[in-house]
């Protein structure tokens, strides 16, 4: 396709632009807030700069109140562990999906598919029930362990496998590898596309999910960064625009920092796994 | 994409060179843990909440009841379900048209040309992968009746100053508006990538036909072949949107006066703040529904409507 | 009604030129080929003529209408795609009457249900229907209306394109390599049918092909491309025995024309080697001798060279032989029955038939020549 003159690319641009500044409003205001002494926030002018910085001030006050690191190392804590197991168990069992044959193979892969119907919020009773019975409220196990297996993950990854060439696992079964070993040495190698893309979506969907950390957590240390704003709200800060835009800005940052990095892997990521939203 | 997904299930099974007999304990040796993680954290949770369902039983009792069909029968009678109900179904219905229109008009301004294609793209995709309580707050700023940016604007101009989030009138506005703006960039990728499916030629062949216009050569190729991802798009919204619950927890509580009490709150209020569990999970179950039956007709209809090229 | 006339075409995209001057007279019922190898501007130069890309400079004129700024939906031309470019939603009846509807309908009264409703609409669509109907049973698809594309055949789709294209009586008819996508033997019959049906619709049609055969069979002239120029407009027949430049006559004709490395002598006589070719010239210096593999056979006297290897035809026998000079490969075609004479390796003497060789200077142009029986008796 030719570029045409710019001169004409220009109402197209404009309307692009319009749109942009609309979505990227809450971000730029989030930015300037964060700055902002309390008085001149109250003072709804619609200028970005500050008139006197309070850049200290705000996001002192949010590391001063809440230990915000220790909420992020536990959303990190939270979302790689949840990963971990995710693809520790969904990689053996996509392979024995889509590269085995065995009696119950159907019936295995009806139930995969079933659970790619069930939104994770209609077990949440259940669940909370089980996990107090097993004493195991506000721990990293509570928060881990009803993710460990992504139904999702072994369809994609089963998906992937299955375009996989049999020669090739054929010719490592020749040179003597256990099924075991294929699945570790020959298919995880080769899944790594497929691993980028579920390891995205995977942790951007914990990362910021909210419902699930309510329930189970009630301890502060154990927050995740989405609970930790709104503890922050409600109890400490009220109406302190200034710092709750610090902590917002904070707990925001290392995920759209990571998007602008990587933002074709992020897209393909979450939108090849859109599936499960 | 859910093409993908459904056309990869039972076809052409790879045909292996097996050996005797080995396969089929190895298999299920290696499901085992996917197997026993899937038993514990999905089947039997949702046989439990299947059964929870029609039981009175609340949390730290020590015994329920079999009730029947008497959760339900409640909730014909509950405000705050009908509620939740009527807000969810609001919710959704601005959210979607909203988002999917507005995503696919951007996308075929994107794709009209060559400048600045990762750019907006990355812009627009920027709230699905900021965390949603946090920018929910700054939404909350930028709303603020008295000292938020959108109300100083329309001072400015002479109009009227509503309490966004505040008012019962418009607090489903505000917060549709803020689903909105969550998942335009979401619609958008995905209609990007359905419109650069769509091959070059039939444009220069639409054009040979004698389509002049941008809008006859839209109608004429464009909308017709995006016609898969628009089922898709439409269907991946509603079970979006119908799952709201970040931003209500986060800006209103379902307030004011139930004016934004939502489906997952309802479930959440009724099962954690309330311990009615029997109760919460007859609401689960009516939103398990919901979702299963978009699910079903989206599976229908991209059965009917697959066979393009 | 003049046809098809390009004057002076150039096209670059940025820096790359990939038209460089290009003129070319198509009249009216002419079908005439652009033939090129891949990346010489052929399939640039159609889709200019279409009006679906845009000149650097120069004018094109369909019907002796000056067309060169008006875009592809107001130029009445027809054109059928590589890939047919077939709408997959629209039924086979819908996809022929697309061109009818967008020109003989207005933006009102094509809009779906209500359209219909505006007075004068129904009529037209009738008319189109019928006209359809007419285009189809032409084309042998009378049956296949109601059916969308995914489910035809690859004969059936490209039917159908032609269907489109010739539904609305075109000033030209353009085509995209429109049989790459048949199988072999198909390839072969629809060749027949495409040149019958331009006989009986009879517009100026521009035909792109890399295949020569397709070229030379269908077509009233060729057109050979390459680099982004025209090297020679003419029939067949003009294309093959008398090509202006090496390029062509390479190009042109399978296997290959032979070449030699010659040298015009101070008597204007054309030597290969020490070998004289039976054929004179004016000038002096180096020049390239050409010979097609039917017009060089072995003799009592001519090029020593040994032969390689033999290939069987059936109708006739192509002869692999190296020059003991310079070690280059000459093909010759010889009856089926030479297969007994000859072994591998046999050493052998090759000589042109000077009516037939073709001359050219070193930088590739065609030289003027005439035989000289003298040399050939002196051997």
């Amino acid at each position: 396709m030719q570029t045409r003159p710019l001169i004409n690319d220009l109402p197209r641009l404009a309307l692009l632009s319009l749109a942009a500044l609309v979505v990227l409003a809450p971000y730029i205001w989030m930015v300037a807030v964060s700055v902002k002494p309390q008085d001149e926030v109250f003072k709804a002018s619609l200028s970005l700069i500050p008139q006197k910085w309070a850049l200290i001030e705000n996001y002192g006050k949010v590391l001063k109140t809440i230990p915000i690191w220790t909420y992020i190392v536990n959303g990190l804590i939270v979302c790689f562990g949840i990963l971990f197991f995710q693809v520790l168990f969904a990689v053996p069992a996509a392979y024995a999906l889509a590269k085995l044959n065995f009696r119950g193979r159907e019936l295995v892969f009806g139930f995969v598919m079933l659970g790619l119907l069930i939104p994770y919020q209609t077990t949440a009773l259940p669940l909370y029930l089980g996990i107090h019975q097993l004493g195991l409220l506000n721990s990293y196990t509570a928060l881990i362990a009803p993710f460990t297996c992504s139904v999702f993950a072994i369809f994609l990854f089963r998906q992937f496998f299955r375009a996989i060439p049999d020669d090739l696992i054929n010719a490592a079964r020749i040179d003597g590898m256990g099924e075991f070993s294929i699945v570790w040495r020959v298919i995880v190698p080769n899944a790594v596309p497929a691993a980028t893309a579920f390891a995205i979506f995977s942790v951007v969907a914990h990362w910021n999910d909210l419902f699930w950390p309510l329930i189970v957590i009630q301890k502060g240390d154990l927050y995740t960064p989405a609970m930790g704003i709104l503890a922050f709200r409600s109890v400490e800060a009220g109406e302190d625009y200034g710092a709750l835009m610090a902590a917002a800005l904070l707990v925001t940052a290392p995920l759209v920092l990571a998007f602008l990095f990587a933002q074709r892997r992020f897209i393909e990521g979450i939108t090849m796994t859109g599936l499960k939203g | 994409m859910a093409d993908v997904a459904l056309s990869g299930s039972a076809l052409n099974q790879p045909r292996l060179a097996r050996r005797m007999g080995g396969d089929a304990g190895i298999a299920w040796l290696l499901a085992l843990p996917a197997i026993l993680a899937y038993l514990a954290m999905i089947l039997l949770p949702l046989l439990a909440v299947l059964a929870l369902a029609f039981t009175d039983y609340e949390f730290g009792a020590r015994s329920f009841h079999w009730i029947g069909l008497a959760n339900f029968a409640d909730m014909l009678s509950d405000r705050t379900f009908a509620a939740s109900i009527r807000n969810t179904v609001i919710y959704c219905l601005f959210v979607a048209p909203l988002s999917i229109g507005i995503a696919l008009g951007l996308a075929v301004l994107i794709e009209a040309g060559s400048r600045g294609k990762a750019l907006y793209r990355a812009v627009f995709f920027l709230p699905v992968v900021s965390l949603t309580v946090a920018m929910a707050t700054a939404w909350q700023y930028l709303l603020h009746p008295s000292i938020g940016p959108v109300n100083a604007l329309l001072r400015m101009v002479g109009a009227g100053t509503p309490n966004w989030l505040g008012s019962s009138d418009w607090v489903i506005v505000s917060l549709g508006f803020i689903g909105v703006w969550e998942n335009v960039g979401f619609n958008l990728v995905l209609f990007l990538a359905g419109l650069t499916a769509i091959p070059r030629e039939l444009y220069a062949a639409s054009e040979i036909d004698g389509a002049r216009s941008g809008w006859s050569k839209f109608w004429l190729v464009t909308w017709p072949m995006l016609g898969p991802t628009m089922l898709f798009v439409i269907i991946i919204t509603m079970t979006r949107s119908i799952r709201v619950f970040d931003t209500v927890q986060t800006l209103t509580q379902g307030g004011p006066n139930n004016a934004s009490e939502v489906l997952l709150r309802t479930i959440y209020q009724e099962g954690f703040h309330y311990f009615k569990f029997g109760y919460s999970a007859a609401i689960t179950l009516v939103f398990l529904v919901i979702v299963l039956g978009l699910m079903l007709i989206q599976t229908r209809l991209i059965d009917r409507r697959v066979h393009y090229g | 009604m003049s046809g098809i006339v390009i004057e002076g075409v150039q096209k670059s995209f940025g820096m790359t030129s990939v038209l460089r001057g290009v003129s070319l007279t198509v009249a009216h019922d002419e079908f005439l080929s652009l033939v090129g190898p891949s990346g010489c501007g052929k399939t640039t130069l159609l889709r200019i003529i279409a009006g679906l890309e845009a000149v650097s400079a120069g004018t094109v004129q369909i019907a002796g209408r000056e067309v060169t700024a008006l875009r592809a939906a107001d130029r009445d031309v027809a054109m059928v795609f590589q890939n047919y470019a077939l709408y997959p939603h629209l039924t086979v009846r819908q996809n022929i009457g697309v061109p009818l509807v967008m020109r003989r309908l207005s933006a009102v009264e094509r809009i779906p249900v209500v359209g219909r409703l505006l007075p004068g609409v129904a009529t037209k669509r009738c008319q189109i229907s019928a006209d359809v109907v007419t285009a189809a049973e032409m084309l042998g698809i009378g049956a296949l209306l109601e059916r969308k594309p995914a489910q035809l055949s690859g004969g059936q789709r490209q039917r159908v394109a032609l269907g489109r294209a010739i539904v609305r009586h075109p000033h030209a008819f353009l085509m995209d390599e429109p049989l790459s996508n048949l199988d072999a033997a198909l390839r072969v019959t629809t060749r027949a049918e495409i040149v019958a049906l331009h006989r009986r619709v009879g517009a100026s049609t521009v035909y792109v092909t890399h295949d020569q055969s397709e070229a030379m069979t269908m077509s009233d002239r060729v057109a050979v491309m390459m680099d982004g120029q025209i090297l020679q407009v003419g029939t067949p027949e003009a294309i093959y025995t008398n090509p202006q430049d090496l390029r062509v006559a390479s190009f042109i004709g399978s296997p290959s024309i032979n070449t030699f490395a010659a040298e015009i002598g101070p008597d204007g006589e054309v030597m290969i080697g020490s070998v004289s070719s039976g054929l004179g010239s004016t000038g002096t210096g180096p020049a390239i001798l050409a010979i097609r593999p039917e017009n060089i056979a072995p003799a009592e006297t001519g090029i020593a060279a040994r032969v390689d290897h033999l290939e069987y035809l059936g109708e006739s026998l192509l002869v692999h032989a190296r020059l003991l000079e310079g070690d280059e490969l000459v093909i010759c075609r010889l009856p089926p029955e030479a297969r007994q004479q000859l072994r591998r390796g046999e050493m052998i003497r090759l000589r042109p038939d000077p009516a037939k060789a073709l001359l050219f200077d070193g930088a590739g142009r065609r030289r003027p020549a005439q035989v000289r029986i003298r040399d050939v008796v002196h051997g």
